[in-house]
C-alpha cells in the first residue's frame, strides 16, 4: 500500500500546514462536480429540517377527510396553490409532511450515527490500543453483532420496546457500531507503533491522553466517510422498519413512514403519496453516498502521505 | 491451518451462545404473551391454563436455562403456535430463503463484475459516469418500494414475470428428487428474478463500485505497468493479473454480504409472499413464538459463521500473510 | 473481435440476460376451470380441528370438516351432518340426529360416537386445547358432556339454556374417533382426517394449502375438483394477483384499490356489510383512574356528548370506501332496537352538552385532554380511523392524543384490560340472534367486557333472560337492554366493519357477512 513514513512522522498539530483544507476541498469539489449537486441537495434537506416549523404552508398533522388524495398542484379558487404535492390518505398536506419528515428522518439518521459512532469509535480505539484480552472481548462482541442479521435485532427490540423515535435511534446506532469499531481499531493499531506515540509515552503521558490527542485525529478521517454512508443506510433502515410497522408511530411524519402508509394507494393510481417521499429518500441517500465517495477520495491521498 | 480452524470453531460456539442470549433477552423483556395464544372470547380459566401450559409463568432464568440445556442436546424447543419442533419449521423454509439469497448473490456478483470492469476500463468516459450514477441510485432505493414497483410494473402491467409464489428446487434436491428439481429450475427462475433484484440491487451496485475501484487501483500498480510495458496484450494483462486481485475485496465482502442479504430477506419475503425463514421469523416475533425465534436465530448464526469461515479459509489461501496470525 | 475486455464484459452480460429471458418467455399462467384459487393474508398454524385459532384456519377447516348444522350469515339453519335436532324441556340437553351412511375421509363410518368424541376431545383438559372450540364455544354453551343415545343420535349436555346454543354447537368440526384416538397431538397437528366436502392434500407452510374434492360426499354440491388456498400477506400483491387472473377470490381488498379492481375487467369487488362491531371503548376500570380524562369520561353526559362529535358517515365514506349507517348499539341489523336513532354528527351540540356537563373551553379552547389507544394492522384501516377520531374529538375541545400500537402489542394489553382511557377495538358478531352480539357483556367481569362497564340495569336484565323461553318476551328485554346501552354508552358508537372481497368475473359466488369464506358452492358462470 502506501509507502509511508519515516519514523520521523509528526503528530498532526506539529506538521507544517499544507494548503488550507477548505481551499483544497473547494478545488476538489469543482473538479468532481457531482458532489456539488449533492451538497446542494443536502443543504436543502438540512434547511428543511432546521426550519420546518417556519416554512410549512400547513399543519402536517391536520387531517381533512374530505380533501383526501387530492392531486399535486391543486389550486385554490383564487389561483394560489393549495396542495403543492397533493394530499395523503387522511387529507394531510403532503408537502408539509415531507418537510417535517426531513426533520425526523435526518435527525434519526444523524443521531443514530452519533450513537453508533461514539460507541464504535471508543470501543475500537480501546481495543486497538490496549490489545490483548480487551481486544479479544470487544472483537468477539463484534462477531456476535455481525452474526445477527441487523433487521432481526431491530425487530425484536422494537417489538418489545414499542415503536418510537427514542427507541429507534439507539437500535439503529447499535446496528452500526461495528463498522466504526473495526476501522478505528485498525487505524489505532497502525498508529500506536509510531515513534511519536512511544515518545509521548516515555515522557509520561497517560494512555487516555495519547488516545485522544494523537490517535483519534488520525482515525477520524475514514470514520467521517463511514458516517456519511451510515446516515444514508440509517434512513433506508428506518424506511424498512416502517414497512414492518416498527418505525415511528403514524402520527409522526418520517419519509419512511409516509412511504409505508401510502403503499396501498399505488395500485389505485394515486402515485404521489408514495412517489415524493420515495424521491426524497432517494435523493438524500444518493447525495450522502456521492458526498461520502468524494470525502473518501479527498481524505485518502492525505492519509497516504503520513 | 488446523489450529486456526479449531480456534475459529471455538469462537463460533461462543458467538452462537451470545446470539441466543441476546434474542432471548430481547423477546422476554416484554409482558405476557399468553393473550396471543387464546381467542378473543376466551374465559379467564382458559387464559390461566394456557399460560401454565406454555410455560410463561416460569421465571426468566429458568426458561433460558431450559432453552440452553435443550440447545446442547440439539433440541431447540417446540413451536408454541404449531406444536412442531421449532427447528423443523425453520428447516422447512430454509431452502426457499437459501434459493432467494443465493440467487441474489449470484446475480449481484455476476452482473457486478463485468459492469465494474467495463466501468474501470472506460474510466472517465460517459459510460463510466452513467454506470456509476445508476449504481448510486441502486444503493439509494428503499427495498419494499422497489419490490412493490417491480410487482406493479413488470408483474402486473407487462406480465413478464409472475407476481408472487414459489417453485421448489433446493427442497426437491434435498429430498432426492433431482429430476423434478432440475426441470423446475426455469420456472423457479421466473419466480426468483423480481425478489432477487429487490434484495440484491443494493449489493449489486455496491459490488460494481467495489470492483471498479479495486480494478482501478490494481491497474495503476507497478506490476501491471511492468506487464504492459513488456508488451503483453491488454486483455491478457487485465484478465490474468488485475482480475484476480480485484476479486479479493468482493470475496471478502461475500461473507458479510450473506448477512446483509438476509436482512433484506425479511421485507422482500413479505412483499412477494415468499415462503421462507424471513416471514417465519417475523411472524414468530410478533406472535412471541419464542422457540421459533431462537431456532431461526441459531440457524442464521450457524450459516453466517460457516460461510464466513469458508470465506476466511479461501482468503487465507489467497493471502499468505493472514495465515500466520 | 478486438482485444477489448469491456467488450468481453458486455458479451457476458448479454449472455446472462438471454439465459434469464428464456424461462420468462416460457412463463405462461392460465387459470384452470377445475381449480379454484383463494388467497388469504395469513397462513394456518396447524391442522388439528380442535385447535382452530384464526379466521383463516376456520375458512379452510370449514371445507375439510362437516358440522352438525350450517348457519347462514342471515341466521338460516340448514341441516348438514345432522338432519334434525331437539332441545329438552329444561333447555340443557341438545339431541342431534345424524344422516345415515356418513364417513370420514379415511373411510371410517361417522356415527354418533364420533360426534361425541369431537366434543370430548376438545374439552379434555389433558389435551389443553386453545382455540375456538375449547376456548369459546364450550364455555359459552356451558358444556357438561355428551351422551351417545344410539348410532345416529347424540346428546350434548349443558349447564343452562342458551338460545344461541344451536349456532354455537355448529361451530365444532366433527371428526372420527378411531382415526384421531390413534394419533398423538403432534401427529394430529400435521395429519388432518376430515369429514367434509374437500379432503386435505398438502400444506406447504407459508405458501398454500391444497384440498381435493371428495367424490362420495353427497350432502353438498361442489364444482371444483381442487381448491388451492394461497397465502399472500401483502395487500397490493394480493390484488395484483387477482387482477392478473391468477387468483379467484381474495379478502381484505384495501378500500382505495376497489376502483382499480372493478375497472380491471377481470374481477370485481363485493362490498359486504360485515358483522364486526367497531367501537371506541371508554375504560371504567380502576387501573386508569389517574389517566387524563378519566374522571370526565366517567360521566354519562360527557360520553353522550362525545357521540355527537364524530362524523361516522364521513369516516366510512373516506376511509372505508363505503356508505354506512352509524351503529345505535352493539347489535347487528336486523336484530337491533328499531326505535333507536343513530347519534348524528353535530359538533355544536357536542360543545353545548360538554358545557352543560361542566367542561367548558378554556382560554386555549381545551375542555380536557385524554388519550385514545388503538391498534395498527388488525381492522380495516384501523390506524387511520383512530387518527381521524382523535382529530374529531380535538376539534370539539377534547384534545386527544392517538397512541397507536402494533396489533400483537395491543392484543396483550386488551387481554388484561389495560387499555384506556379510550381505546379502539373490534368484536366479531353475528346476524342470527341479538344475544350473540350482546354476549360480549354477559357479566361485569366477563373477559370480553373490555371497558369494565358496570351498569346494574343491563346485567340484571341479562340474567333475567335465562328464565325466558318466549321469543316475544325475549325481544322486549333485549330492546330495553339496548336502550340502556344507548343512554349510558360504554362505547363511542361507530360502525360495523365492511368487508371487501375481490372476486374473479368467472366465478358465481356470494360472499358472507360474517367474515367466513364458505366457497364449496362456488361455480363457474
Amino acid at each position: 500500500m502506501a509507502t509511508t513514513t519515516s519514523s520521523r512522522a509528526l503528530p498532526v498539530s506539529l506538521m507544517p500546514p499544507p494548503l488550507p483544507t477548505w481551499k483544497r476541498a473547494a478545488r476538489s469539489l469543482l473538479k468532481a462536480k457531482w458532489p456539488i449537486l449533492a451538497l446542494l441537495i443536502l443543504g436543502i434537506v438540512v434547511f428543511m429540517a432546521l426550519f420546518a416549523q417556519h416554512i410549512t404552508p400547513a399543519d402536517p398533522n391536520r387531517q381533512n377527510l374530505i380533501e383526501r388524495l387530492k392531486e399535486p398542484m391543486t389550486y385554490n379558487p383564487d389561483g394560489t396553490i393549495k396542495y403543492f404535492l397533493g394530499t395523503d390518505g387522511l387529507g394531510r398536506d403532503l408537502w408539509s409532511r415531507i418537510i417535517y419528515g426531513a426533520q425526523v428522518s435526518l435527525a434519526v439518521g444523524v443521531m443514530a450515527v452519533m450513537v453508533g459512532g461514539l460507541l464504535g469509535t471508543s470501543l475500537g480505539v480501546v481495543a486497538g490500543y490496549r490489545g490483548g484480552r480487551v481486544d479479544d472481548i470487544i472483537m468477539r462482541l463484534a462477531d456476535i453483532q455481525l452474526a445477527f442479521p441487523f433487521i432481526l435485532l431491530a425487530i425484536m427490540v422494537l417489538v418489545v420496546l414499542g415503536p418510537g423515535v427514542w427507541n429507534l435511534i439507539p437500535v439503529l446506532g447499535i446496528g452500526q457500531w461495528v463498522t466504526y469499531a473495526r476501522i478505528a481499531r485498525g487505524q489505532t493499531i497502525s498508529q500506536r507503533e509510531k515513534e511519536y506515540v512511544e515518545a509521548a509515552r516515555s515522557m509520561g503521558a497517560r494512555d487516555r491522553r495519547i488516545m485522544w490527542d494523537s490517535i483519534l485525529p488520525n482515525v477520524l478521517a475514514p470514520l467521517i466517510v463511514i458516517a456519511s454512508f451510515n446516515v444514508a443506510s440509517a434512513i433506508l433502515a428506518e424506511a424498512s422498519l416502517s414497512f414492518l410497522g416498527l418505525g415511528v408511530p403514524p402520527t409522526v411524519p418520517t419519509w419512511g413512514g409516509i412511504l409505508n402508509e401510502s403503499r396501498d394507494q399505488i395500485l389505485a393510481g394515486k402515485w404521489w403519496p408514495a412517489f415524493f417521499p420515495g424521491l426524497a429518500i432517494m435523493l438524500t441517500v444518493l447525495s450522502l453516498n456521492i458526498l461520502g465517495d468524494w470525502l473518501r477520495d479527498f481524505l485518502d491521498p492525505r492519509l497516504r502521505g503520513r | 491451518m488446523g489450529p486456526y480452524i479449531v480456534q475459529r470453531l471455538l469462537q463460533s460456539v461462543f458467538v452462537i451462545i451470545g446470539v441466543t442470549l441476546l434474542s432471548f433477552l430481547t423477546i422476554h423483556l416484554d409482558g405476557d404473551p399468553t393473550y396471543l395464544y387464546v381467542s378473543e372470547r376466551a374465559s379467564q380459566e382458559e387464559i390461566e391454563a394456557t399460560r401454565a401450559k406454555l410455560g410463561f409463568d416460569k421465571p426468566l432464568t429458568e426458561q433460558y436455562f431450559s432453552f440452553i440445556s435443550g440447545l446442547m442436546r440439539g433440541d431447540l424447543g417446540m413451536s408454541i403456535r404449531s406444536r412442531q419442533p421449532a427447528v423443523d419449521l425453520v428447516m422447512q423454509r430454509l431452502p426457499a430463503t437459501l434459493e432467494l439469497t443465493l440467487f441474489a448473490m449470484l446475480i449481484s456478483t455476476l452482473v457486478a463484475i463485468p459492469i465494474g470492469i467495463i466501468s474501470a476500463v472506460r474510466r472517465g468516459t460517459p459510460t463510466d459516469g452513467g454506470i456509476m450514477l445508476v449504481a448510486m441510485f441502486g444503493q439509494s432505493i428503499p427495498g419494499f418500494w422497489l419490490g412493490i414497483m417491480l410487482i406493479l410494473s413488470v408483474g402486473l402491467q407487462l406480465k413478464w414475470l409472475p407476481i408472487s409464489g414459489h417453485v421448489p428446487v433446493i427442497d426437491l434436491m434435498l429430498q432426492g428428487d433431482w429430476g423434478q428439481a432440475l426441470s423446475n429450475i426455469p420456472k423457479a427462475i421466473t419466480f426468483l428474478i423480481m425478489p432477487a433484484i429487490t434484495i440484491g440491487l443494493f449489493s449489486l451496485s455496491r459490488n460494481a463500485r467495489l470492483v471498479r475501484s479495486s480494478m482501478l487501483e490494481v491497474l495503476s500498480q507497478d506490476y501491471v505497468v511492468t506487464a504492459r510495458s513488456k508488451g503483453l496484450s491488454e486483455r491478457v494483462v487485465i484478465i490474468k493479473h488485475a482480475f484476480r486481485n480485484a476479486l479479493i475485496p468482493v470475496v471478502t465482502m461475500l461473507g458479510l454480504e450473506f448477512g446483509f442479504l438476509l436482512s433484506g430477506v425479511v421485507v422482500t419475503e413479505t412483499v412477494f409472499s415468499w415462503p421462507g425463514v424471513g416471514r417465519l421469523v417475523t411472524n414468530a416475533i410478533t406472535q412471541r413464538d419464542i422457540p421459533v425465534v431462537q431456532a431461526s436465530v441459531v440457524v442464521f448464526a450457524v450459516l453466517f459463521i460457516g460461510l464466513n469461515l469458508i470465506v476466511d479459509i479461501i482468503y487465507a489461501q489467497l493471502d499468505p500473510r493472514i495465515r500466520l496470525r | 473481435m478486438s482485444r477489448n475486455p469491456s467488450r468481453l464484459g458486455k458479451l457476458f452480460l448479454l449472455t446472462l440476460l438471454l439465459v434469464l429471458i428464456v424461462p420468462v418467455i416460457a412463463n405462461a399462467q392460465t387459470s384452470d376451470e377445475n381449480t379454484l384459487v383463494i388467497a388469504q393474508s395469513v397462513d394456518i398454524g396447524q391442522l388439528d380441528p380442535a385447535s382452530v385459532n384464526s379466521r383463516s384456519e376456520a375458512n379452510i377447516f370449514y371445507h375439510m370438516y362437516g358440522t352438525l348444522f350450517e348457519i347462514g350469515d342471515d341466521g338460516s339453519i340448514t341441516p348438514y351432518l345432522a338432519n334434525a335436532y331437539k332441545v329438552s324441556e329444561d333447555g340443557k340437553e341438545w339431541t342431534f340426529t345424524l344422516n345415515e351412511g356418513l364417513t370420514c375421509h379415511d373411510g371410517e363410518a361417522l356415527t354418533a360416537e364420533d360426534v361425541a368424541y369431537s366434543f370430548e376431545r376438545a374439552a379434555d383438559p389433558a389435551n389443553a386445547f386453545t382455540g375456538n372450540t375449547a376456548g369459546f364455544v364450550l364455555p359459552a354453551v356451558g358444556y357438561m358432556g355428551t351422551r351417545v343415545d344410539d348410532d345416529l343420535n347424540v346428546t350434548i349436555l349443558t349447564d343452562r339454556y342458551q338460545s344461541i346454543g344451536l349456532g354455537l354447537l355448529s361451530e365444532v368440526y366433527i371428526h372420527c374417533k378411531d382415526s384421531y384416538s390413534a394419533m398423538t397431538l403432534e401427529e394430529a397437528a400435521q395429519n388432518p382426517i376430515g369429514s367434509g366436502p374437500y379432503k386435505f392434500v398438502e400444506w406447504v407452510p407459508d405458501d398454500h394449502v391444497t384440498l381435493a374434492k371428495v367424490d362420495g360426499f353427497t350432502l353438498r354440491e361442489t364444482t371444483f375438483a381442487t381448491q388451492i388456498w394461497r397465502v399472500i400477506p401483502e395487500a397490493s400483491t394480493r390484488v395484483a394477483e387477482l387482477i392478473a387472473g391468477n387468483v379467484d377470490v381474495i379478502g381484505n381488498v384495501p378500500p382505495d384499490q376497489v376502483e382499480a379492481v372493478n375497472g380491471s375487467g377481470v374481477a370485481g369487488v363485493q362490498a359486504v356489510q360485515g358483522t364486526r362491531r367497531i367501537y371506541v371503548g371508554f375504560q371504567f376500570g380502576e387501573n386508569f383512574k389517574d389517566a387524563p380524562g378519566y374522571d370526565a369520561l366517567q360521566k354519562t353526559d360527557v360520553r353522550v356528548a362525545l357521540q355527537y362529535a364524530i362524523d361516522v358517515p364521513t369516516i366510512c365514506a373516506a376511509l372505508l370506501g363505503t356508505e354506512c349507517t352509524r351503529a345505535t348499539g352493539l347489535v347487528n341489523d336486523p336484530n337491533g332496537n328499531p326505535n333507536l336513532q343513530p347519534y348524528p354528527y353535530d359538533p355544536v351540540k357536542a360543545g353545548e352538552l360538554l358545557d352543560a356537563a361542566g367542561y367548558p373551553k378554556d382560554a386555549n379552547g381545551v375542555r380536557f385532554e385524554t388519550t385514545l389507544m388503538g391498534p395498527r394492522g388488525r381492522y380495516l384501516n384501523d390506524a387511520n380511523v383512530v387518527q381521524a377520531i382523535a382529530q374529531y374529538l380535538t376539534d370539539v375541545g377534547v384534545v386527544t392524543t392517538a397512541d397507536i400500537r402494533d396489533w400483537a402489542d395491543y392484543r396483550q394489553l386488551t387481554g388484561p384490560k389495560e387499555v384506556g382511557p379510550m381505546f379502539f377495538l373490534g368484536s366479531g358478531g353475528g346476524t342470527w340472534n341479538a344475544l350473540y352480539d350482546m354476549a360480549d357483556l354477559s357479566a361485569p367481569d366477563a373477559g370480553t367486557n373490555y371497558t369494565n362497564w358496570q351498569n346494574e340495569e343491563w346485567f340484571t336484565l341479562w340474567n333475567s333472560l335465562a328464565d325466558i323461553r318466549d321469543a316475544g318476551q325475549e325481544r322486549e328485554v333485549i330492546n330495553k337492554m339496548l336502550e340502556v346501552f344507548y343512554n349510558d354508552p360504554p362505547w363511542l358508537l361507530l360502525y360495523f366493519q365492511p368487508d371487501f372481497y375481490g372476486v374473479s368475473n368467472r366465478l358465481d359466488w356470494q360472499a358472507r357477512r360474517d367474515e367466513q369464506i364458505v366457497i364449496y358452492n362456488a361455480k363457474l358462470k
